[in-house]
């Protein structure tokens, strides 16, 4: 039996995701192992993400202070909305610099199998935003997933609905580079092959 | 016992996983429901391709070991579903009825009509999106009542037996009941009874339609029947 601050340091490391009970027993005592300094930089940094990291109040993306960085980019394109699921999937879309417009990020996926319904995620919020005017296009980007694409398809019939002028574009969907057409699934390929392009 | 197993099965749910892998719960004929691991299935170059995503009916190569979840090694795709995928109301009802059959259905007792009917339900959705609705998910989970052994009585009083004046439901006695064995039960329209005779009787793809009303009322009747005999809670039908 070990010291119960041992135990109880265990026992939150053990929450993480990935994190077993043997690699939980590792990191403790490798921390115990690190000097003062090095320690505490660890929890001193989750105290301060904690602390100072919020949502932003128009797009609900990660924000230190009451906006994120890309809403309050005078250069971004305020008329092209993204909608994605989840604050990490901004960042691969802004790797590509293919994007220029702001973002608008549900907190998740609509899914009747884990009781995810319409007012669980910021769906109201993106409906108010686009009514709101100024908006020229919203680009679904949720993951193409089951749960993503059930999103998409109810966000785009709502949106169809109450802004008609509003053109609703959805991620092309295909083959990823460098995979093997012989793997692709069948939902896959058929989407691929609906959406060629003339070379 | 380690091996390899054999095995159809239809995705209920598919649940991201460390860094690349996907943890599914399965559905199959002959083994009920069934946890299994896909190695680096999130990955763009995995030879699973977009197959293990939920309402797929597969053709599967699972590795039994010691633990809990068996380990895909391969998978062939018996049915794809592309016309559900693309239909808001179809998605959601497929949703529906996996979670429908994970919930009453959750050990590795064998039980091979109720995966015919998930792979019915899931081909009926995919051929004819628009019967999506209310009444096709409540005809569907009638069905699944009857699989599990607990249809409820429809053609005579369930408590005492009287075939004329049945004009209400209830879950205790497992039926409908006539009016002078009312007392734990709620009242149940002659529509209502007469919908979940039909949808009992019919193909999936026949489902009767009813009213609004009748509907809410056949939803109840089915779910008091499942909360008192299997302590189970659905979902809404729709
Ligand atoms: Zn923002
Ligand atoms: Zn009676």
């Amino acid at each position: 039996m070990q010291a119960p601050p041992i135990q109880r340091l265990v026992t939150e490391l053990g929450k993480l995701p990935g994190i077993g009970s043997r690699t939980a027993q590792r990191l403790a005592f490798h921390i115990l192992r690190q000097s003062d300094e090095e320690a505490f930089a660890l929890s001193d940094a989750i105290r301060e993400v904690k602390s100072r990291i919020g949502l932003c109040e128009v797009c609900f993306n990660l924000a230190e202070g009451p906006r994120c960085r890309i809403c309050l980019d005078e250069r971004r394109d305020t008329a092209l909305i993204c909608v994605v699921e989840e604050p990490q999937d901004v960042i691969p879309i802004e790797r590509t610099h293919e994007f220029r417009g702001r973002y608008h990020v549900l907190g998740g996926a609509l899914s009747p199998i884990d009781g995810v319904d319409p007012e669980d995620i910021k769906l109201a919020e993106l409906y108010a935003r686009v009514e709101e005017g100024g908006i020229r296009e919203v680009v679904l980007a949720t993951n193409p997933t089951t749960t993503g694409e059930a999103t998409a398809l109810h966000v785009a019939e709502e949106l169809r609905r109450r802004t008609p002028d509003v053109t609703v574009t959805r991620l092309a969907s295909g083959l990823p580079v460098g995979a093997d057409l012989e793997y692709a699934d069948e939902v896959t390929l058929g989407k691929a092959l609906s959406g060629r392009r003339a070379l | 016992m380690a091996g390899s197993l054999k095995t159809e099965a239809v995705v209920l749910r598919s649940i991201r996983y460390g860094e690349g892998d996907r943890v599914l719960h399965l559905y199959t004929p002959h083994r009920g429901r069934v946890g299994a691991i896909a190695k680096g299935a999130r990955k763009a170059r995995s030879r699973f391709g977009g197959r293990l995503e939920p309402f797929f009916h597969l053709r599967l190569i699972l590795y039994e070991g010691r633990g809990d979840l068996l380990t895909v090694t391969s998978a062939e795709t018996v049915a794809a579903h592309p016309r559900l995928r693309e239909d808001r109301a179809a998605l959601d009802s497929a949703a529906r009825a996996c979670d429908a059959v994970a919930r009453l259905f959750e050990t590795d007792d064998p039980n091979p009509q109720v995966f015919h009917l998930l792979r019915n339900q899931l081909a009926l959705l995919d051929r004819a999106p628009a019967c999506a609705g209310r009444a096709n998910q409540l005809a569907f989970r009638l069905k699944l009542l009857v699989a599990a052994g607990l249809a409820p009585h429809l053609d005579a009083c369930a408590s005492c037996g009287e075939r004329d004046h049945l004009s209400g439901f209830s879950g205790a006695a497992g039926g409908v009941v006539c009016g002078a064995c009312e007392a734990s039960a709620f009242p149940l329209d002659a529509d209502a009874h007469e919908f979940l005779v039909e949808a009992l009787g019919r193909p999936l793809a026949d489902a009767p339609a009813a009213t609004d009303r009748a509907l809410r009322q056949a939803e109840r009747a089915i779910g008091e029947t499942l909360e008192h005999h299997a302590h189970v809670r659905w979902r809404p039908a729709a």
